[in-house]
């Protein structure tokens, strides 16, 4: 018996968890699972044990996946073009870190431009913080986008 | 850590190449010789924007050593090409 099953079920045994939760518990140490069996015991630790904390139990994404499926009319190719991109979001969290090395300088700008483009953004105001943040909750971003008027693009956007 | 290998496949309907792992680490040799050249060029840069040096290159370094996952695959008229970095 491997240390997190045989912890799982001290805590079972212990009562700091009910059955339904160590079963949970026990699916999440299967090898194909994302959800760590180690966050889920941490937040259920000195919890009432009823099951509400299923909304703090979130694996968090690796990868952005971009999936485009163009139709020929769009590419002028015979058949549809697919178009699949698979991005750490470690890569997008560095990408995002590019934007503290904007001049100060162009920060004005750039501001400017952007709200002339409907985007009333201040880019001093956006701290590395915030951009941790963004990325957080780009976790739970998907878009679905599909063509209209016999176009069968479709663009899908998740995280997985 | 940065990436180390690049593998490229590429498929036509009548031809199907085998995976090309292309070894990125061998990049280092030019990067190291030419290291002092880069870091100026980084620094001057930093320093024509007004922008923290050492920060530039963190933020340089932190995009080359993310990059491992990154896969790439496009389909078009039975061509395929298949990007990874390792």
């Amino acid at each position: 018996m491997n240390e997190n099953r045989r912890q799982i079920l001290e805590m079972l045994a212990a009562g700091k968890i009910t059955a339904d939760e160590a079963e949970r518990l026990l699916s999440a140490l299967e090898p194909d699972s994302t959800v760590s069996a180690r966050t889920y015991a941490h937040t259920s630790t000195g919890s009432s044990g009823n099951g509400s904390q299923d909304s703090n139990v979130k694996a968090h994404a690796k990868y952005l996946r971009v999936l485009v499926e163009a139709d020929p009319s769009m590419t002028g190719m015979k058949g549809p073009t697919t178009v699949n991109v698979r991005v750490p979001m470690k890569l997008l969290r560095a990408g995002v870190r590019l934007a503290s090395l904007i001049p100060p300088q162009a920060h004005e700008q750039l501001d400017e431009a952007l709200s002339r483009h409907g985007v009333p953004l201040t880019l001093s105001q956006i701290k590395p913080e915030n951009l941790e943040e963004l990325i957080d909750h780009l976790e739970d971003l998907t878009v679905d986008v599909d063509g209209k008027d016999g176009n069968n693009t479709k663009v899908r956007v998740f995280c997985e | 850590m940065t990436p180390n290998i690049a593998v490229v496949r590429i498929e036509t309907p009548h031809w199907r190449s085998i995976p090309l792992w292309i070894p990125l680490f061998l990049l280092w040799i030019p990067v190291i010789l030419l290291s002092p050249i880069l870091l100026l060029v980084i620094v001057g840069l930093s320093i024509a924007g007004r922008v923290d040096p050492l920060r530039a290159l963190s933020v340089i370094w932190g995009i080359v050593c993310s990059l491992p996952g990154t896969n790439v695959r496009v389909t078009s008229e039975g061509t395929k090409v298949v990007v990874r970095i390792l």
